[in-house]
């Protein structure tokens, strides 16, 4: 027996000796595990507008409910066919991915990143909390990055708590606090950053307005007297412009190799109607030039029929929204002047809401490259277009779908807050004529969080698109 | 034990004195063997130096049988007048089989505690598997092999189930004492696929293959035998006299097995509806890529070959079918083996080249092989064994992306019926349909994986006698490999238009160095004692660096700088080291009571400092009844009962301690650094795995009949375990030690001989197996029932608190309380928003029959093969059923086919479906034939119906992963082998040693299966997430021709 313990003992205390050089190959040599800040916040910026501008989120679901884009095939998810898995990027990208990343921003110790960062990343963080709750409706957020299996909190408490986290926001952020770099949106100008936790916090004012009015006039009131202001121009506009391939607009790469969608039949008809000159931007002509006219692409057809409307007879959506360099619009300078104009409308602050509207649809115009005065004023003075007093929330809901071009996931929150404009489920859609009113929980929360998940549907209803979130009052 | 005969001529008259000797296989005289001429009383028996010598009373030829007590009976054909040596076989008692042991230790199958199982040869060669895997299908009880992709493919191996919930669950290949590596990197999934590794080897190489079936068997081997070990031992020039040289030469043709059953009455479009202008919508209906178009009655439409003029629109049911080749495989190899009394050696080299099914595929695969040893000095031996293989792939079959665009099955589960595929022959720049697909030739010879491999498996080693009955051993060896792939899709390609290009490369090496010292010793008359202590080092490393040129900047160049954009590229580089310690005892008293028990200690560098160091022991016995009760009988040869306890740890990948962040491409300037997702664990501790096994062996009248049974009951705890979690709590997933996965299973195996006599041989082999799983515990704080093993098209395949490992959980219809399904207004069945179980992947039990009948030197053995229980999810069908090309989306779709009339009031589509009541439209209105209720109720619970379309009805259910669950159940021909063994007197006459001729026939065909339209075997990769099928290419059915000389 000797014999046999005698190599074991030798071995033994070599392996000791060896504790340390074993622990040396075990350092990872293909990532770091201290993460910088600036990396970070372009990585959250970045990977945040091709979730907001890309594919799951943006044109395979939300551009197609609120009918700004159509599929020419493949039309399932035109017909809300869909199922428990077509949501799950959204999801996925907004937890593991921005607000992980942004907490680690947070977490950071105040040696090691000024409180600008801080406020960025806070606003940044808010800014994803809310596309979530305003897809899925009640979702993990007090608990979210802390458990294995957080608890959901309701839209109530998740906007509210974004309001205080966006008050938060603004008092970390000061010119004198320290330069940021990474910024690839504003380039560290933090009074635009304070702009936009301002213009955040009226955009939250107004999601709530219809079911907590005392609160959504208080935040509005503090929204629109700080300091900082609003975004003040189309230079303020919070968009992400992207560059060369591999670093192209989504939308660009997607239609770089495949043909899957057209500008939607409701919005070029609307367009018409108007006589806008958004048209000429918004879509391209046919590509069979006998055509000779925008023509868009019906919504919610079968496979056949929307094949049948002709690859070449119909209208893809227009190149300033397919250019490799094409920005992905988070926030635009027309929305804000949208908010004012309701805010107004709605007693929480005084002014003009007619010539906010206006200033509004102006804005937009603008921002899409119409600039001339005459063409502008036309276009403001036809009747159809004339602000109506009496029913804001058409003229508005109206006006912000059309201005909202491409911005599929605020264009379905508003659309679904304002009712307006009236849209029409397609023929072979397969929800009994109605229109998704939310996404699906992804399926995999059934089996990843099982009872937190339960408990929430409990609360808010069956997890089906029709069921109807807490802020869509109507 | 091999029969040999060499003869002397004496005379060439009548009254030949015949003379010779019998000798065993250990070349021992054997005395008193009874000589007789078969059919006469002529004969004498053998002296104290095994010869003889009588006359004999009749002319040549004659039979000799020789007989002697504790050997078998052997006969010999004499044809001239020569001296005759017979070598008699050992009547091989299952109680004197000597079988390879963990560390390669050879010891007596009937001193063992546990289950091993052995191959031979014989079993493995001249198959002309191209995958070695494949060979053993069938033949071992408790083993189970899936082939997933056709014959170019990858293959699983899973011993005795499924014991990690998320780790490999493939055992320890060791190949002459080195382990090897057999990964399967970057599978791919379904539309390509790379073979795992262990295919290098060649069968023709290998003398025997031993299977350790659980952690019992394989406690020496630690960590990563918890699954079991397959101990393969190479052929060597042991027991060559003088100079062999062997040449193989085999042919193997092979066709694809199991192919969709296609339908040939409708072609491609919507709704009745197809002409072709341009292939992407330009046309009516022209970019639809489904078979919902017109009949195929000879209608005259333009189709894609016919520039605009209208052609017959007729079906091409081997449209598929036609693309597929006859695969050929030529295997030609050489060996030479040699020894005396200092050495011995065996040299080989073998060459398969294989052309698949696919068009344009091909791997060529040649093995250099060594195998030597010499004996320096009395007591110091020395040697060395090489495996050097050369693989090169100028093309494997599936396209270089995933997607419509490279898919080979995918295309042809979206082809149109009427597609002429000799159109698309004819002219590669020919598409049938441009929204989404390449001419399927475009894609096999342009749109390219290619793959450079070579691979070094070898050894040197040392054998020592220091003292009597304690010897040393070192061995060092390694398994080194370099794997290059290539990447190329053509300029012009779908969805691809600028064509790419990208390199994927490989190093993988592990080097194993272990020094061993043995004792053996008898204790005194009753006892005795064989021991060993030894070290091993371990060290294994990985690096795999990818770049690729996303857009090419000219056609038709292939190279990394002629790209439009920056490159993207990674690379990835891991090494991890382990030092064990180990040793065991075997106590033996009389030759039939054994215990034998081990311990080793790992330290390894995957796991934090203090978790490093863990020890495991085994215990395991056995009592050979028979002799200790002494109740042998005519009717009872032996019977044995076995029986053991062990444990074995496992260690983490490497890197798994700390969370990192990753680097993304960066964006004009500012570098991307963004979480990994995953959060890892500084406290993993090892992972546990415990098992009990018993066992009883035993055989009948004179070796007529074995029986050898095993029970097992294996838990595996702390498993370190990825789980999946909600993207909510900051990560997708999380790296905890958790769990409890239970395995109890029953093994059985039954061999027989129900007939034999002089000439004729028929010997019966059945093995089956039966294992039962359960999850049991996945985290401590109960807070995770479910562990996302692998998931496809929305079905998960979960490990799931108190269930069986491998359930697939997914979409299944929304049911009433009766269980009708329930059917919207819209007549289209819901989806029931709470994912459901539809059943578990694994199988109830496996079971195998090997038929082996020999007449004289003919030998015919066939395999047929059961796989009875799992579900799993058709890829396949679900997507046939879409688009209409499969044979069962027939019914309803016309009158013919039991469809239901129906119209559409005022001709108004919007105006929905109105069924048909009369003869015709009450307003004259269009009147459909294709009508279908589905068969369910609305949500009131009344009956449906809503009549919808043929279309629209096999649609329905294309998100509903219910629909797409079936039984894999099966039993296949598996493998049917006719061998001609040249006679000696033939071979001597033309100078050889041996000769023979096999033909073999492998995959045949199925005596049942439950799935239609797949071969249930495909599965998606060598991972854990089995039970998805997912358009995987088919499997083939091989037919070989294969010849054996010796000189």
């Amino acid at each position: 027996m000797i014999k046999k313990l005698f190599p074991l003992l030798i071995i033994a205390l070599l392996a000791s000796s060896c504790n340390s050089q074993l622990d040396e190959i075990n350092k990872n040599p293909n990532a770091t595990e201290t993460p910088q800040p600036a990396y970070l916040l372009t990585s959250a910026l970045k990977q945040g507008a091709d979730l907001y501008w890309g594919s799951e989120s943006n044109f395979n679901s939300s551009l197609l409910f609120v009918q700004h884009w159509a599929k020419i095939q493949y039309t399932e998810p035109d017909r809300y066919d869909v199922s428990n898995s077509s949501f799950t990027s959204l999801w996925n990208t907004g937890y593991s991915t921005l607000i992980t990343d942004l907490n680690t921003i947070l977490n950071f110790s105040d040696d090691q990143v000024n409180s600008n960062y801080k406020g960025i990343a806070l606003t940044l963080r808010s800014w994803v909390f809310l596309l979530l709750t305003d897809a899925y409706g009640s979702i993990p957020y007090q608990e979210a990055g802390l458990k294995i299996t957080p608890a959901y909190n309701t839209q109530k408490e998740v906007y509210t708590g974004l309001l205080a986290d966006l008050t938060q926001a603004q008092s970390l952020l000061a010119t004198a606090n320290g330069s940021v770099s990474g910024d690839v949106v504003y380039s560290g100008n933090i009074s635009k950053w304070k702009k936009l936790v301002n213009s955040l916090r009226l955009r939250i004012a107004l999601r709530i307005s219809d079911k907590e009015p005392d609160l959504a006039k208080q935040a509005a009131i503090a929204a629109t007297v700080d300091a900082a202001g609003l975004l003040a121009g189309n230079s303020d506009t919070f968009q992400f412009v992207y560059a060369s391939s591999p670093q192209q607009n989504p939308a660009s790469a997607w239609f770089d190799t495949r043909d899957d969608y057209r500008i939607s039949k409701t919005m070029v008809d609307k367009l018409y109607e108007l006589s806008d000159p958004r048209l000429s931007v918004y879509a391209q002509l046919p590509s069979d030039a006998s055509v000779g006219k925008y023509v868009g692409g019906a919504n919610g057809l079968s496979n056949s029929d929307a094949n049948s409307q002709g690859f070449a007879k119909t209208s893809k959506p227009g190149t300033y929204f397919l250019a490799p360099q094409s920005p992905a619009v988070i926030f635009s300078y027309s929305e804000v002047l949208f908010a004012r104009a309701e805010a107004v409308a709605r007693g929480y602050i005084s002014g003009d809401a007619e010539q906010l509207y206006k200033s509004a649809i102006t804005a937009s115009l603008n921002q899409f490259g119409i600039t001339d005065a005459t063409v502008i004023s036309n276009y403001l003075n036809q009747a159809s277009v004339k602000y109506d007093a009496t029913n804001f929330a058409k003229s508005i809901g109206i006006q912000k779908w059309i201005a909202f071009f491409g911005q599929g996931l605020d264009a379905f929150a508003e659309w679904r807050r304002l009712d307006y404009p009236v849209l029409t489920a397609g023929p072979a859609t397969v929800l009994d004529g109605q229109i998704p009113s939310r996404f699906f929980y992804p399926g995999t929360e059934q089996s990843l969080n099982g009872i937190s998940y339960q408990a929430a549907i409990s609360t808010q209803g069956k997890d089906l698109l029709t069921t109807k979130l807490w802020f869509d009052a109507k | 034990m091999i029969l040999s005969g060499s003869v002397l001529l004496l005379h060439a008259q009548q009254n030949i004195a015949l003379h010779g000797q019998i000798i065993d296989s250990k070349q021992i005289p054997v005395i008193g063997a009874t000589i007789i001429v078969s059919g006469t009383t002529n004969g004498t028996v053998s002296e104290t130096d095994g010869s003889f010598r009588f006359t004999l009373k009749q002319a040549l030829p004659v039979t000799l049988q020789v007989r002697a007590l504790g050997y078998k009976t052997e006969t010999v054909d004499v044809y001239e007048n020569e001296e005759v040596t017979v070598t008699l076989k050992e009547q091989t008692n299952t109680l004197d089989e000597v079988v390879v042991t963990a560390l390669g230790i050879t010891k007596e199958k009937k001193s063992l505690g546990y289950a091993v199982q052995a191959l031979q040869n014989k079993d493995l060669e001249n198959t002309k598997e191209t995958n070695l895997l494949n060979t053993l299908t069938g033949k071992l009880a408790g083993v189970r092999i899936t082939n997933s992709q056709g014959d170019m493919g990858s293959s699983r191996i899973v011993i005795r189930g499924e014991t990690s919930i998320a780790g490999n669950n493939q055992p320890l290949f060791v190949v002459d004492g080195v382990p090897v590596d057999n990964s399967q990197l970057n599978s791919g999934g379904a539309t390509r696929d790379f073979r795992n590794a262990i295919a290098d080897l060649n069968p023709e190489d290998i003398e025997s293959l031993n299977v350790l079936k659980g952690p019992n068997a394989a406690a020496l081997y630690g960590s990563r035998a918890a699954h079991g070990v397959i101990l393969i031992t190479t052929k060597s020039g042991k027991g060559q006299k003088g100079l062999g040289i062997t040449l193989s030469s085999g042919i193997t043709l092979s066709t694809v097995a199991t192919l969709p059953e296609y339908q040939n009455v409708f072609g491609q479009g919507s709704n009745g509806k197809f002409s072709y202008v341009d292939g992407k919508g330009g046309g009516v209906n022209d970019g639809v890529d489904e078979s919902w178009g017109p009949k195929m009655d000879g209608r005259l439409i333009p189709q894609f070959f016919s520039n605009g003029v209208a052609v017959p629109f007729v079906a091409h049911p081997n449209n598929v079918k036609d693309f597929f080749e006859t695969g050929v495989t030529l295997d030609n190899g050489i060996s030479i083996a040699g020894s005396d009394k200092k050495y011995d050696f065996r040299l080989g080299v073998n060459n398969q080249r294989q052309k698949g099914t696919v068009p344009n595929s091909e791997i060529k695969k040649t093995n250099f092989t060594i195998n030597s040893n010499y004996q320096l000095t009395k007591d110091i031996k020395i040697g060395a064994t090489a495996d050097y293989i050369v693989t090169n792939a100028p093309a494997l079959p599936g396209g270089p992306s995933g997607g419509r665009a490279a898919g080979v099955m995918l295309q042809f589960l979206w082809f149109g019926r009427q597609v002429d595929i000799n159109e698309l022959k004819k002219n590669w720049n020919n598409n049938w349909n441009n929204s989404y697909y390449n001419n399927p030739y475009w894609n096999a010879y342009y749109n390219t994986t290619s793959q450079d491999k070579n691979r070094l498996i070898g050894d040197i080693h040392l054998e020592a006698k220091i003292a009597d009955g304690l010897n040393f051993r070192f061995r060092t060896g390694t398994d080194y490999y370099n794997d290059r792939r290539k990447y190329t899709i053509k300029y012009g390609t779908s969805g691809t238009p600028y064509g790419s290009y990208a390199e994927d490369a490989y190093t993988v090496s592990e080097n194993n160095t272990e020094a061993i010292l043995q004792y053996t010793k008898n204790l005194n008359k009753d006892f005795s004692l064989d021991a060993l202590a030894g070290f091993n080092l371990r060290n294994r490393s990985y690096a795999n660096n990818y770049q690729k040129a996303p857009r090419l900047a000219v056609p038709d160049l292939y190279t990394l700088t002629n790209s439009r954009d920056a490159l993207t590229s990674s690379n990835y580089f891991s090494r991890q080291r382990a030092y064990s310690g180990y040793a065991s005892a075997q106590l033996a008293y009389k030759n039939f009571v054994y215990l034998n028990v081990t311990g080793r200690n790992d330290w390894s560098s995957t796991l934090p400092s203090n978790n490093r160091s863990y020890f495991y022991p085994s215990v395991n016995g056995s009592v050979v009844l028979s002799d200790a009760l002494k109740i042998k009988s005519k009717t009872l040869d032996f019977l044995k009962l076995r029986g053991g306890w062990s444990e074995v740890g496992n260690d983490a990948d490497p890197y798994q301690l700390a969370t990192v962040y990753n680097f993304q491409t960066a964006f004009n300037g500012n570098p991307i650094q963004t979480s990994s997702q995953k959060k890892l664990n500084a406290d993993l501790k090892p992972e546990t795995t415990r098992s009990v096994e018993f066992g009883l062996e035993s055989s009948f009248w004179q070796n007529r009949l074995h029986l050898d049974f095993a029970y097992y009951n294996t838990n595996s705890f702390d498993q370190i375990l990825e789980i999946k979690t909600t993207a909510a709590s900051g990560y997708t997933s999380q790296l905890i030690n958790a769990g409890k996965i239970n395995n109890h299973g029953i093994e059985l195996q039954v061999e027989g001989t129900p007939l034999q006599s002089r000439r004729f041989k028929w010997n019966v082999a059945v093995n089956y197996s039966s294992n039962n799983s359960k999850v049991k515990i996945l985290d401590y704080a109960g807070q995770i029932q479910n562990y996302t093993i692998g998931s496809s098209n929305g079905v998960d395949v979960l490990a799931s608190v108190g269930k069986a490992y491998g359930i697939l959980y997914g979409t299944a219809y929304l049911r009433d309380a009766n269980g009708n399904i329930i059917v919207g207004a819209n007549g289209l069945p819901k989806a029931d928003p709470q994912n459901r179980v539809l059943g578990h992947y694994t199988p109830d039990w496996l079971g195998g029959i090997t038929n082996t009948l020999t007449y004289k030197n003919l030998q015919l053995s066939f395999l047929i093969d059961a796989n009875v229980g799992g579900k799993l999810y058709s890829g396949t069908n679900r997507t046939g059923n879409y688009t209409g090309v499969l044979k069962q989306t027939l019914p309803g779709r016309d009158a013919a086919h039991g469809g239901l009339s129906y119209y559409y009031p005022g001709n108004l589509s919007s105006n929905g479906k109105k069924l048909l009541t009369g003869t015709s439209a009450p307003n004259g209105e269009t009147v459909y034939d294709d009508g279908i209720i589905f068969k369910g109720v609305l949500a009131d619970g009344t009956p449906n119906t809503t009549v919808i379309s043929a279309q629209e009805y096999y649609k329905a259910s294309y998100n509903i992963s219910e629909a797409y669950i079936y039984s894999s159940t099966f039993v296949k021909f598996r493998e049917v082998k006719l061998t001609y063994n040249v006679g000696k007197k033939l071979v001597k006459k033309i100078g050889l040693q041996d000769a023979s001729l096999t033909l073999t026939g492998r995959n045949l065909f199925f005596i049942y299966k439950a799935v239609p339209n797949i071969d249930p075997e495909t599965a998606l990769n060598t991972g854990n997430g089995q039970g998805l099928e997912s358009l995987a290419l088919p499997t083939t059915r091989n037919y070989s021709l294969n010849l054996n000389v010796k000189f």
